[in-house]
């Protein structure tokens, strides 16, 4: 029998890679359609509503909408592939690979950080919730995880602050100008508000997930051989019942970025959450457009990797798709 | 029948909401008769009816907002539209779904299959990015967001109901009545949906606290529903300006939207509980 197993696997990523380039189709497509519908004339926006018909004619020309829509779609496509995502309609007429380039680390580094205090912080209580299963702990914790998956953020956000940076000053209302990215001072309630539904969501399915393997055969022989109660938790357990966690810490950045619209306003963080608001109220397409491929390519991009890493923690997986 | 008891947290959120609407559909009009003073009529909702920022008390029972406007009317005016956009835009999500799902699961292959991975692309894809691309074309208003939050929440209603009658379509009720020549649509309708409506309901309770959410999420983002008409997600945003001085305009539309959600939730886990007694 010739080994198949290399073969496969191949084929596996190469399905999974293929499923993320058609979402990445799937959302340039959306947005191209999105402008293409965009009710009033961009030229007009662009060069102005005296501008003679000559000028408009020749800077459609210059823009390519004199094309028919698959060559403009593939143009835009192209485009956006080398960074080039046109320019803004609005004031300066800046590049908008400019403004991607401010913005993306910003609403990036926020989204990192809420991720690792979600993940750590859910696994951590979804554990204790789990080992302490139906008595006081566990209850609490439930309870806690309720409010974080009902509570809207953007009332957790002003409540907080009320709390915490009105009444005592122990944190800051909005966000830093001067850009002070790593003072806890500034940072710690958006990273709190933005983390705070994944936490939730995490805790809960932790805690899922470790009651089911805690009840599992291979647990009371642990315990039976005489392992230590941390050890049976961490190292039989846990390292068990971890694989839908990190499924869902994948699909937990769409919560992430839903909330990453609402926190940077809240807090007056100029990322790219804030931009793409601010562009939706200005009209300007062109940001738009490019802030929610950017966001969805990233989307994709993200839940692909957690994809592929899946089948690295756990060789059931790997056999499965092999 | 074995009599269950009705789940306490079920009849606390059924209690709420009835309150909710009652208020939502009579609180503006009897707030406009309460306030009305020589004859002139008034418009409880948009008219100030006392200097800004009145402490509650008086004719206006939990104060006034930065511009004199009774905060129990505009509260009131919120509910109205937040249960609006949640109530017509469950409706739409229902009928698409239920359609999509029905096709989904009866329909022969070359539609079905590609209809539901269509279905799930659309489910994966994150709600907030189509919905402010949506609104980004469109322009914001109560309308585009109705439009965006429609087109966003009938996914999830089409794989329920897909998996639900393709469970159901072989069952030997179903077999017989086709057996009787009965056509595939009465099939459907008569026979197979009314099994459906219970957890079809619950379902729509806890996507309602969704769509509810997602309405005052955009109107807080000042993307949803316009001023001066109000929601509880711009009045958020607004009294947040001033919430050093006057926390109090922050907390009224904070509590009532999150006691909404709560009960919502409440509501549609009690029902799913009553519904399907095993899950």
């Amino acid at each position: 029998m010739p080994n198949l197993r290399p073969v496969r696997l191949f084929r596996a990523i190469s399905i999974r890679l293929l499923f993320g380039a058609l979402s990445l189709l799937f959302i340039s497509l959306v947005t191209f359609v999105a402008e293409a519908m965009q009710p009033g004339d961009i030229v007009t926006a662009l060069a102005g509503e005296k501008a003679s018909e000559e000028v408009k004619m020749r800077m459609r020309h210059e823009m390519g909408l004199d094309q028919p829509w698959p060559v403009r779609y593939v143009k835009y496509v192209s485009d956006a592939a080398h960074g080039d995502f046109g320019k803004s309609y609005q004031g300066t007429h800046q590049p908008v690979s400019e403004i991607l380039a401010q913005t993306v680390p910003v609403t990036a580094g926020l989204a990192a950080m809420a991720i690792l205090l979600a993940s750590s912080v859910g696994i951590m209580l979804g554990t204790l919730s789990a080992v302490y299963a139906n008595r006081a702990p566990d209850r609490a914790i439930l309870s806690f995880s309720t409010l974080g998956v009902t509570l809207p953020n953007f009332v957790l956000a002003p409540i907080l602050v009320l709390c915490f940076a009105v009444y005592k000053d122990w944190f800051a209302i909005t966000w830093s100008v001067g850009g002070a990215f790593l003072d806890p001072y500034y940072l710690t309630l958006p990273v709190i508000v933005l983390a705070a539904r994944p936490t939730a969501l995490l805790t809960r399915l932790t805690r899922a997930s470790m009651v089911e393997t805690l009840q599992q055969e291979f647990i009371r022989t642990a315990v039976a051989k005489g392992v230590s109660q941390s050890g049976v938790i961490v190292k039989h357990a846990l390292r068990n019942a971890i694989l839908p966690v990190v499924t869902a810490i994948g699909t937990s950045f769409g919560v992430l970025l839903t909330g990453s619209f609402v926190v940077e306003t809240a807090f007056v963080i100029p990322g790219l959450g804030q931009k793409t608001i601010f562009a939706i109220t200005q009209g300007d397409t062109a940001v738009i457009q490019a802030c929610i491929l950017v966001t969805g390519a990233a989307f994709v991009g993200l839940n692909l990797i957690v994809d592929l890493i899946l089948p690295l923690l756990d060789p059931r997986i790997r056999e499965s798709q092999v | 029948m074995v009599k269950r008891r009705i789940d306490p947290l079920l009849a606390v959120g059924l209690t709420f909401l009835i309150l909710l609407i009652l208020f939502a559909v009579f609180g503006p009009s009897l707030r406009a008769a309460q306030l009305r003073t020589d004859g002139k009529t008034i418009d409880a909702v948009l008219d100030p009816i006392s200097h800004s920022h009145s402490k509650p008390g008086g004719n206006a029972p939990l104060g006034t907002d930065e511009i004199g406007r009774d905060i129990v009317s505009r509260l009131a005016a919120g509910a109205r539209a937040s249960l609006f956009v949640g109530l017509v835009v469950q409706s739409l999500s229902l009928l698409v779904g239920i359609a999509v799902g029905s096709l989904g699961a009866l329909a022969p292959r070359w539609i079905s299959v590609p209809l539901m991975r269509f279905t799930d692309g659309m489910f994966a894809f994150p709600d907030i990015l189509l919905a402010l691309l949506i609104i980004g074309v469109i322009g914001p208003g109560l309308f585009p967001v109705i439009v965006a939050l429609s087109i966003t929440a009938w996914p999830s209603v089409a794989r329920l109901v897909q998996g639900q009658v393709a469970s159901l379509k072989d069952r030997e009720f179903v077999v017989a009545a086709k057996a009787t020549g009965a056509p595939i649509g009465y099939l459907v309708i008569k026979h197979i949906l009314p099994q459906l409506w219970g957890i079809l309901l619950a379902v729509s309770m806890i996507d309602l606290a969704g769509t509810i959410l997602a309405e005052s999420t955009l109107s807080f983002l000042g993307i949803g529903v316009q001023a001066p008409t109000p929601s509880w997600g711009s009045m958020i945003n607004t009294a947040r300006g001033s919430m050093n001085s006057y926390p109090l305009e922050l907390i009224w539309p904070c509590v009532t939207l999150s006691l909404t959600i709560f009960a919502l939730n409440f509501v549609g886990d009690g029902l799913r509980a009553l519904v399907d007694p095993k899950g």
